[in-house]
């Protein structure tokens, strides 16, 4: 009875306050109205950053992560060292005036998995650099990076586009797309064996054993739909420092993902 | 005399760069943040790579580095003083472009930077003309003793000087009788001896006369009784009356320490109160998590956390607004409510000195611990804080970013495909089980054989614990086990497990080396070698294991340790790791390539180990033992972990 007595009171008060025009009450009702605008206004705005619109440049280190995200984003060749944090920007597409925020990951072993669940929610479109002219010498770490990204759970579910793009194609030795994408077929056919074997984590929720590709046929990678992946061959370094980088297919295939 | 300089951003972009040689510098700067930066070891500013040396600063504010490289041999004592130069005239240059985050702009910093290193090189040319000065107060030693110690080194000083006279540092003595009665901090105690040192030589010698005087009767009550007359006059004079020494009058600042005694005393008191209450924090904690698994302890855990990083909020700032005044008080919190700041290492301490009793009682090892603060206070001085970050929850954050980074394994660890790869090589996949008595080196083969096993290998187990009674039979008992489990039929009419043994008392190197070729010429794929448990400190049974990983050249040797110990941890694997290289006589000798942490289901929430062992060697812990049966062996999980160590 209290309560509603108190209310009524509440209520008596700002309307007869309203009726009169007094500051105070006034006051508080802007006041009011002034957060709740607020909350409504941050809600809205987060809401619009969880949805998915982002590119993520990934891969070992040392593949060129870095210098591709400055060539896409400045324009520019810069030298880079190894990263401790992720870089981030946006490109300009050349249809219409959109602009894509582009995400250069570190690709230390440290790091990666880390940043990987930071940022994979985020992704659109997913490149994952190569460096051609090592590849084969380093091809189990980067299969087995590769075989992270392909059988984590939000990427397999969100099936975001994934190029992978064989950088450094202006060194002298380095491999052509067909024979990486050969190697890393043969590479991920034994990982999807001995990964899905792996023993249980110590948080009992389970190891992700999901069996990529088909079970019977050699790995491949048409077969893992809903996923798709595309090889394309670049340089970011160019022919020379000054001069212009050769990223053609990989800013045709960002127009197509955006 | 520079050989490189070079500012770059944490994302790895280099802003600018100086280079006074023609060598690359890129892969200098590459090993510092590879071996410095990501494995947590910022408590150091300097690191040394090929015949160079490297000093770094970080400027958590705009997230940059910079890094000065010069040759080893020379001994440049302008460097930091440099390096802060530079930092302050860069950031002043170009404080626009680096806010904005434009980390591409043209950096032309040229000129800058010729003047800055121009002045500093002068300037230390003039300080080495320039007579040696005297050390400071907050240069000496004495300035990072505690209060506790300054007692302890008392009583020791007390016993020793009754048989040396002329041992000098009696310094304390005086003043350690009023810090008895109030804990006062340690700073206002002791005496700086460049400012006081004669009168401190007077007492010392007169209490000294005193004491020996009455030295016959070898009564030391009258002898504390003599230097306790003394004791009052002396802090008397450094309480009160600030005295200004004649040479010294910059000193007298330093000295004044009324005003600040206070607060620091509350502070003390705070932290005190504090780790009281983590334990029994922890253990309430454990009550409800008995029944579930690791995860349910992640989840439940939040709330508390929030509620106990409150505390910890509120613990150091209560005492002192008390001291200057409710109002104030509160007026001061809106401000830190409000106010985005920068982090200082004044602010950060407290903090960091909780988070280190906490990682402490969480096992983790002192000094380890004790780096890890520092790497994390590193990486946080001088960061912005949000409008409503508070510190605690950052330096936790950043803490908990470092110990994942830590428990992420450096190199890849993928033992199937290796011993897929020997397989195909036609050669078995050799790995060897090493560490001191008891951890369980013979359980844990048991258990990666079964796995193995599982996976369709062939395995042979060759038994290289020739000392220990009853090891032999040990693992015959599990061999037979595990063939019955795995019955020949199901493997080719092969057995899938053998046991390779000559029974006791023979050189363990030799039945190895005779093991291996028996698995090579029997088609084995894997052979488990099983050690003897031995102290890290026994030599001559470290030689001999150092002596059958020489020869044998195992593709894996892991060190089997357990999760219950603390400081122990990181003694066994130094040692461990040290004997390996010592008694190798090689240039690039085998160490330990990964770690199996045994014992992990009796230690619920104190992880620590797994942090001490793998901050240590750097190298990732491949398996968890978690039981009693062939099945319960793990991978780590290090979210959970850190989960764990951070509640």
């Amino acid at each position: 009875m209290a309560s509603k007595k108190a209310e009524q009171n509440v209520v008596t008060y700002v309307t007869k306050g309203l009726q009169n025009g007094d500051p105070t009450v006034v006051g508080i009702i802007v006041a009011v109205v002034v957060v709740l605008l607020t909350i409504i206004f941050f809600a809205v705005r987060s809401r619009r950053g969880t949805k998915r619109q982002g590119i993520l440049l990934m891969g070992i280190c040392d593949s060129g992560k870095t210098l591709m995200f400055t060539r896409l984003v400045h324009k520019k060749f810069k030298q880079s060292v190894t990263s401790v944090k992720p870089n981030s920007g946006s490109i300009g597409l050349p249809q219409g005036n959109k602009s894509l925020p582009v995400t250069d990951l570190p690709g230390h072993e440290r790091l990666r998995t880390q940043m990987l669940d930071d940022n994979k929610a985020l992704a659109r479109g997913l490149v994952f650099v190569v460096d051609s002219g090592t590849v084969l010498k380093e091809m189990k770490e980067v299969a087995e990076y590769l075989y992270t990204i392909l059988t984590d759970r939000v990427i397999s579910q969100n099936a975001p586009p994934l190029l992978i793009a064989c950088n450094k194609q202006d060194l002298m030795l380095s491999k052509g797309a067909g024979v990486i994408q050969k190697a890393m077929e043969k590479e991920i056919n034994t990982l999807r064996v001995t990964q899905s074997a792996a023993l249980q984590s110590t948080d009992s929720t389970g190891n992700n054993n999901t069996f990529l590709g088909k079970r019977d046929k050699h790995f491949s990678f048409a077969d893992i739909k809903p996923l798709r992946v595309e090889f394309v061959e670049c340089s970011a370094r160019g022919k020379d420092e000054n001069g212009e980088a050769d990223l053609e297919p990989v800013l045709d295939w960002i127009g197509r993902v955006a | 005399m520079l050989d490189f300089f070079t500012i770059f951003s944490k994302g790895g972009i280099v802003l600018w760069c100086f280079q006074g040689t023609s060598q690359l510098f890129t892969p200098s700067v590459n090993a510092l943040v590879k071996s410095v930066i990501l494995q947590q070891r910022t408590g150091t500013d300097t690191f040394s790579h090929d015949s160079l040396t490297l000093k770094y600063k970080l400027d958590n504010e705009f997230e940059l580095v910079f890094v000065v490289g010069y040759q080893k041999i020379l001994q440049l004592s302008y460097v930091d003083k440099f390096l802060s130069d530079i930092q302050l005239e860069f950031r002043n240059k170009y404080k626009d472009e680096l806010t904005h985050g434009n980390m591409c702009g043209s950096f032309d910093f040229t000129s800058i930077f010729h003047d800055v290193l121009r002045r500093n090189e002068e300037e230390s040319k003039q300080e080495a003309l320039a007579p040696k000065k005297m050390r400071t107060f907050e240069d000496s030693q004495k300035s990072k003793k505690t209060v506790a110690s300054m007692i302890e080194s008392k009583k020791d000083e007390k016993k020793g000087s009754k048989g040396k006279e002329n041992k000098t540092p009696k310094a304390p003595s005086p003043q350690a009788a009023p810090t008895k009665a109030s804990p006062a901090p340690s700073q206002p105690a002791a005496p700086s001896p460049a400012s006081n040192g004669d009168l401190d030589e007077e007492t010392l010698r007169k209490n000294r006369e005193a004491f020996f005087a009455r030295g016959k009767k070898k009564d030391t009550a009258a002898a504390q009784g003599a230097a306790i007359p003394k004791s009052p006059e002396a802090s008397k004079k450094k309480g009160k009356s600030a005295r200004v020494w004649v040479n010294e009058g910059k000193k007298s600042g330093n000295l004044d320490w009324s005003g600040s005694a206070g607060d620091a005393e509350a502070l003390q008191n705070g932290t005190l109160e504090d780790t009281k209450a983590i334990p029994t924090q922890a253990e309430r904690a454990l009550v409800g998590q008995m029944s579930g698994g690791l995860l349910d302890l992640e989840a439940e855990s939040s709330e508390e956390e929030e509620e106990e990083e409150e505390e910890q909020v509120l613990a150091p700032s209560k005492p002192s607004a008390n001291k200057s005044g409710g109002g104030f008080g509160m007026f001061k919190m809106f401000k830190n409510l409000v106010g985005s700041k920068t982090l200082t290492a004044e602010d950060l301490e407290p903090v960091l000195e909780k988070m280190k009793d906490h990682l402490i009682a969480k096992n983790v090892a002192t000094d380890i611990s004790g780096k890890l603060c520092e790497s994390v206070a590193a990486k946080l001085e001088g960061k912005v804080l949000g409008t409503f970050g508070s510190i605690s929850t950052t330096v936790k954050n950043a803490l908990q970013e470092a110990c994942i980074q830590i428990l992420s394994p450096r190199r890849r660890v993928d033992i199937l495909r290796d011993a897929m790869e020997c397989k195909q090589q036609k050669r078995p996949y050799i790995v060897t089980f090493c560490g001191v008595n008891g951890v369980g080196k013979s359980t844990n083969l048991a258990k990666v054989c079964f796995w193995l096993v599982e996976n369709g290998f062939r395995v042979l187990i060759a038994a290289c614990d020739t000392f220990r009674a009853g090891a032999v039979e040990q693992l015959r008992t599990h061999v037979r086990k595990l063939n019955a489990l795995h019955p020949p039929e199901r493997h080719g009419g092969q057995e899938a497990v053998q046991l390779y043994e000559k029974g006791y008392g023979k050189d363990a190197a030799g039945i190895a080396m005779e093991a291996i070729n028996y698995a090579r010429d029997c088609r084995f794929d894997v052979c488990l070698v099983d050690t003897a448990g031995r102290m890290q400190d026994n030599e001559p049974l470290m030689r001999a294991l150092s002596k059958l990983i020489k020869v044998n050249q195992p593709d894996l040797v892991l060190f089997v340790g357990e999760a219950l110990v603390g400081n122990e941890a990181v003694d066994q694997l130094t040692k461990f790791n040290q004997a390996l290289a010592d008694h190798s006589n090689m240039t690039n000798p085998r160490l330990i390539d990964g770690i199996i942490l045994t014992k992990f289901d009796t230690i619920d929430d104190k992880v620590g180990a797994a942090i001490s062992m793998t901050y240590t060697t750097g190298q990732p812990i491949v398996f968890v033992g978690t039981g009693q049966t062939y099945t319960d062996i793990r991978n780590l999980n290090a979210r959970a972990v850190v989960n764990a160590l951070l509640k």
